[in-house]
C-alpha cells in the first residue's frame, strides 16, 4: 500500500484538484512522457528543490497516511473507535456477520463449557431450579387429584353405578368417568403464521388423536379467510370460535400469528384470559422471527412450554364431597378387621408354639435317669398338671424345666418316689454307698452284675461287697479285679516258706548244720506271716511233712520221718509260735504225703520210684494254710 | 424443519385437482373446493438433502376473470399455475391469474404447468416458446401419465429454498 502511495506521490500523477491547478505542470508531464525513455528528471537537485517547494505540504500529509496505516497500535487504536458501529451497521444490512461469526461463537461457548462447567451450572441453576420444582409440584399434584378422585369413586354409590354402567355399555371405566366429569378439557393448541397459515408448533394432550398438524393449521386459516371473505371486510372482524358439538375451536390472534385451541366442553373465562395473556407474550417474544417468516419452523420450538401450560382439564365437582374421614372408614374398618385376624392369629399361634414346647420339655425331663413322667394334663387356662416317678437320686425336674425356661406358675408338679433300675441309677447309687477310693474303678452291666477292679484294703473290699450286694439292682459283685496290698505279701512270705526244704543226715531226725541258716529264715517269716494274718483276720495253720530215703525198711522210715517232722516243729514252738502245726511222717514213699493227710492210707511203692536212697529225700516239707475265721468270710478266695 | 405454501390457481377443469391427488397427500375431500373454494393437501420433497414440507393450497378453478378470489394467496411463498393444453382460453385466464397472484404475495417462485401433455393440444409450441422468452418458467406435464410433475415440485422447491 505503501508502495502506491509512494508511486503515486512520486509520479506526480493529478489525482487531486490541487495537483491539476499547478499551471505548468501539464507541459512538464508532457515532457515527460515524451522523454519517457532518457534519464528521470528525479536525480536533478534542481527538479528535486522545486518539487519540495510546491508539493512540501501534500508529501507530510502523505508522509503522516503513510505511517498512520503502517503503525498496527495506531491502526487498532482507531479500527476501536469505530467498530461497534460498523458491527451494528452490517447486521442490519445481512445476515453475513453472524454466519462468519457463529462457528467461532460456537467453538468460543463450548470451550468455556469445557473448562468451567461449574460457572455454568451456577448461572442455571436459578433458571433450572424454579422450572424443575414447578415441574415435581405438578406432577404430584395431578397425582394426588387422581388418587382423590380414585377414593372418592371406590367408595360412594355413583363410583358404584358408574362401574355398573361402564359393564354394561362397555366403555372403559376411565372413559365413562370423564364422561360424566368433564366440565373442560383444551386438547390441542396451533401456533400457526397468520399470513402463511403454516404452523409454527402444535401440542397435544395425552391420548388424543390427531389430525396432520401442517394441513389442519392451513385449512383452519383458510376457513377463516373464507369467513372473513364472506362475512366481514378485509379490516375488521375475525373468526374467534368454531363449534361442532362438544368441541370446539377458540382462536387467539395476535398481529402475526394466532393461536387456536381445540377445547371439549365450555371452557370458563378465566381460560380466554390465560389464552390471550399467552398469546401477547408469544407475539412480543417471537415478533422479528415471525415478521421474517419464510417457512422454518424450528425457531418456534421453545415456545412448546408456553403452549403446554395451556393444555388443560377440569373436572366437575361429583356433588357434595364427603369428608374424608367418612370415605375412609369402611377402608378402616377393614384394616381393623385384619387386624384383629393378625393379632388372633398370631396369639394362636404362639399359644401353640408354646403347648409344643412345654409338651416337647416334659417328655425329655422324663427321660433323664430316675424320672419317669407318669402323666401330664393343661387345663382350659392354660395350666398344667404334671406327675412325675422320681428316684431320690436323681436330678430334681423343677429344676431341669426351670432350666428350659418353664415358668413355674405355668404347671403344678406331684412326685411320686420310686427306685429305678436303670444303670445309670443303680451305678449312682452304688457309688454313694461303697464310695470308693480313688484307684477303684467300677462298672455295672446290664445283667446286674457289678464289676470292681483296683488297689483298696481288704476291710474296704470284704465291706463293699456286702452293701453292693444289698443294694436294689446289684445281683453280683465281681471283685477279681481288685486287690489288697497286704495279700500280695502274704502270698510272697507263704510261697518263700513252702519253697523251703530241710535236709537230714542218713538215720538221724536232727537237720544237716549247713540249712541252718535256710531254716531260720523260714521261721522268722511264718513269724511275719502269723502276724500280718493276724491283722487280716485270717488264722495260719502249718503242716510239716518228714521225708525218709528208701533204704531201710518202710517202719524204720516211717519213724525217722515223723521223728524228723517233730524236730521241726518242736524248733518253732521253741520260738514262741502259737499257730496249730500238724506234724506228718512219710517215711520214703513221697505219694502217701497225701495218703497221709487223708488218714496215712498207703500208696503202693512201686509208684514212687523217684525216691531213692539219696540225701535230697531225707527232708522236711513245710505247708502253710490260712484259715478265714467266722466274721470275715472270703478272703481266702482272694488268696486263691 | 421448513415449511412452504404453494398456492395452485388455473381455470376451471384444467386438471390442478388430478396433478395434486397424484402426488400429495391430503385428508381432506374435494367437497373443500367447492364449499370453502380451497383444499390443502401436502407434499414433502427433498431439495439438495434438505426435506421441505410443502403446505399445497389447492384453489378453486373459476372461468369468469371478475369471480377470482384472491386471498387465500396471501402469504404464498410459491405457486403453480395451470393451463389446459386442449383450451387455449385457459392460458389467457393462467396469465390473468398469473398477474393477480404476483400482486398479491409479490415476487414469489412460480411455474406455469401445460397440462393433459398426453392429449393432442390447441396451444401452439410458438406461444409457450413467447411466453418463455418473457421468463415464465414453463413446464409441459400429464397428470394422467405423472409426465413431468415431481419435477416440477422439485424446481419450485428449490427456487423457494433460494428465495
Amino acid at each position: 500500500m505503501s508502495d502506491r502511495a509512494g508511486s503515486v506521490s512520486l509520479n506526480g500523477e493529478p489525482e487531486t484538484p490541487t495537483l491539476g491547478e499547478v499551471p505548468d505542470i501539464p507541459a512538464r508531464t508532457g515532457e515527460n512522457t515524451v522523454a519517457g525513455a532518457g534519464p528521470r528528471p528525479d536525480g536533478d537537485p534542481a527538479f528535486q528543490r522545486l518539487r519540495e517547494l510546491l508539493f512540501l505540504r501534500e508529501m507530510e500529509l502523505l508522509r503522516a497516511l503513510e505511517k498512520r496505516l503502517d503503525d498496527p497500535v495506531q491502526h487498532a487504536r482507531e479500527t476501536s473507535e469505530v467498530i461497534a458501529e460498523a458491527v451494528l451497521l452490517r447486521a442490519q444490512k445481512d445476515n453475513m456477520l453472524y454466519t462468519a461469526l457463529e462457528p467461532m461463537a460456537e467453538k468460543l461457548f463450548k470451550e468455556a463449557l469445557r473448562r468451567s462447567p461449574m460457572d455454568f451450572v451456577n448461572a442455571l441453576f436459578p433458571i433450572m431450579g424454579p422450572a424443575i420444582r414447578r415441574s415435581i409440584a405438578e406432577t404430584f399434584r395431578s397425582m394426588l387429584e387422581g388418587f382423590h378422585k380414585t377414593v372418592e369413586l371406590v367408595f360412594s354409590w355413583k363410583g358404584l353405578r358408574w362401574r355398573w354402567e361402564a359393564l354394561r355399555t362397555g366403555m372403559s371405566f376411565s372413559e365413562l368417568v370423564l364422561l360424566h366429569t368433564l366440565l373442560y378439557r383444551v386438547e390441542q393448541i396451533f401456533f400457526i403464521h397468520a399470513e402463511t397459515g403454516l404452523v409454527l408448533n402444535h401440542v397435544f394432550d395425552e391420548g388424543v388423536a390427531t389430525q396432520d398438524a401442517d394441513m389442519v393449521s392451513a385449512m383452519l386459516t383458510a376457513i377463516q379467510d373464507f369467513a372473513r371473505d364472506c362475512f366481514a371486510s378485509e379490516q375488521g372482524g375475525s373468526l374467534d370460535s368454531l363449534q361442532l358439538g362438544e368441541f370446539g375451536i377458540l382462536v387467539e390472534r395476535g398481529t402475526t400469528a394466532y393461536l387456536a385451541c381445540v377445547v371439549r366442553g365450555t371452557v370458563p373465562l378465566e381460560f380466554k384470559q390465560k389464552l390471550r395473556d399467552t398469546m401477547i407474550a408469544m407475539q412480543i417474544k417471537y415478533a422479528d422471527d415471525l415478521n421474517a417468516f419464510t417457512g422454518d419452523s424450528g425457531k418456534f420450538a421453545a415456545s412448546r412450554w408456553e403452549l403446554e401450560d395451556l393444555l388443560d382439564t377440569r373436572l366437575a365437582d361429583t356433588g357434595a364431597p364427603l369428608p374424608l374421614w367418612v370415605k375412609l372408614m369402611p377402608m378402616a374398618v377393614g384394616l381393623l378387621l385384619a387386624a384383629g385376624a393378625g393379632y388372633w392369629w398370631y396369639e394362636a399361634r404362639q399359644r401353640d408354639i408354646e403347648r409344643r414346647y412345654m409338651e416337647e420339655s416334659l417328655v425329655q425331663v422324663g427321660k433323664e435317669p430316675g424320672i419317669l413322667l407318669v402323666e401330664a394334663r393343661r387345663d382350659d387356662v392354660n395350666h398344667w398338671e404334671v406327675i412325675y416317678q422320681k428316684d431320690p437320686l436323681a436330678k430334681d425336674p423343677k429344676t431341669l424345666l426351670d432350666a428350659r425356661g418353664i415358668d413355674p406358675g405355668t404347671y403344678t408338679m406331684l412326685l411320686i418316689p420310686f427306685v429305678s433300675y436303670e444303670t445309670d441309677m443303680v451305678t449312682r447309687r452304688v457309688k454313694e454307698r461303697i464310695d470308693p477310693p480313688e484307684n477303684v474303678s467300677m462298672e455295672f452291666d446290664g445283667d446286674g452284675t457289678l464289676r470292681l477292679r483296683g488297689k483298696a484294703s481288704m476291710g474296704w473290699i470284704l465291706q463293699a461287697r456286702q452293701e453292693a450286694l444289698a443294694l436294689p439292682g446289684v445281683e453280683k459283685v465281681d471283685m477279681s479285679g481288685l486287690t489288697d496290698p497286704r495279700i500280695d505279701e502274704l502270698k510272697r512270705m507263704i510261697a518263700l516258706v513252702e519253697g523251703t526244704v530241710v535236709e537230714f543226715p542218713l538215720g538221724k531226725d536232727v537237720p544237716v548244720p549247713e540249712d541252718a541258716g535256710k531254716l531260720a529264715r523260714a521261721m522268722d517269716t511264718l513269724s511275719a506271716i502269723e502276724k500280718l494274718a493276724g491283722g487280716m483276720n485270717v488264722s495260719v495253720n502249718l503242716t510239716v511233712y518228714g521225708h525218709a530215703d528208701a533204704t531201710g525198711n518202710d517202719k524204720r522210715n516211717y519213724e525217722i520221718s515223723q521223728a524228723r517232722a517233730r524236730t521241726i516243729a518242736a524248733m518253732l514252738y521253741a520260738r514262741g509260735s502259737s499257730m496249730p502245726i500238724a506234724m506228718y511222717g512219710l517215711g520214703a514213699d513221697y505219694a502217701n504225703r497225701e495218703g497221709a493227710e487223708n488218714g496215712g492210707k498207703n500208696h503202693p511203692r512201686g509208684e514212687t520210684s523217684e525216691y531213692t536212697g539219696d540225701r535230697a529225700s531225707r527232708k522236711v516239707e513245710l505247708k502253710v494254710h490260712l484259715a478265714q475265721l467266722p466274721s470275715d468270710a472270703g478272703v481266702l478266695n482272694l488268696l486263691r | 424443519m421448513i415449511n412452504k405454501k404453494v398456492c395452485m390457481i388455473g381455470a376451471f377443469s384444467v386438471g390442478k385437482s388430478a396433478l395434486v391427488e397424484r402426488f400429495v397427500r391430503s385428508v381432506f375431500s374435494d367437497r373443500y373446493l367447492s364449499t370453502v373454494g380451497v383444499k390443502i393437501s401436502k407434499k414433502t420433497v427433498n431439495v439438495d438433502d434438505t426435506d421441505l414440507t410443502v403446505v399445497l393450497w389447492d384453489m378453486e378453478g373459476k372461468d369468469d376473470f371478475a369471480d377470482v378470489n384472491m386471498s387465500y394467496l396471501r402469504g404464498a411463498m410459491g405457486f403453480f399455475v395451470v393451463v389446459d393444453g386442449t383450451r387455449k382460453e385457459t392460458l389467457d385466464m393462467a396469465l390473468h391469474l398469473r398477474k393477480l397472484a404476483l400482486d398479491k404475495a409479490g415476487d414469489i417462485p412460480h411455474a406455469m404447468l401445460i397440462n393433459k401433455a398426453d392429449l393432442k393440444w390447441e396451444v401452439t409450441d410458438d406461444q409457450l416458446a413467447s411466453l418463455e422468452a418473457t421468463g415464465i418458467p414453463i413446464i409441459r406435464t400429464s397428470a394422467k401419465t405423472g409426465h413431468a410433475v415431481e419435477e416440477a415440485f422439485v424446481s419450485l422447491a428449490r427456487a423457494m429454498m433460494k428465495d
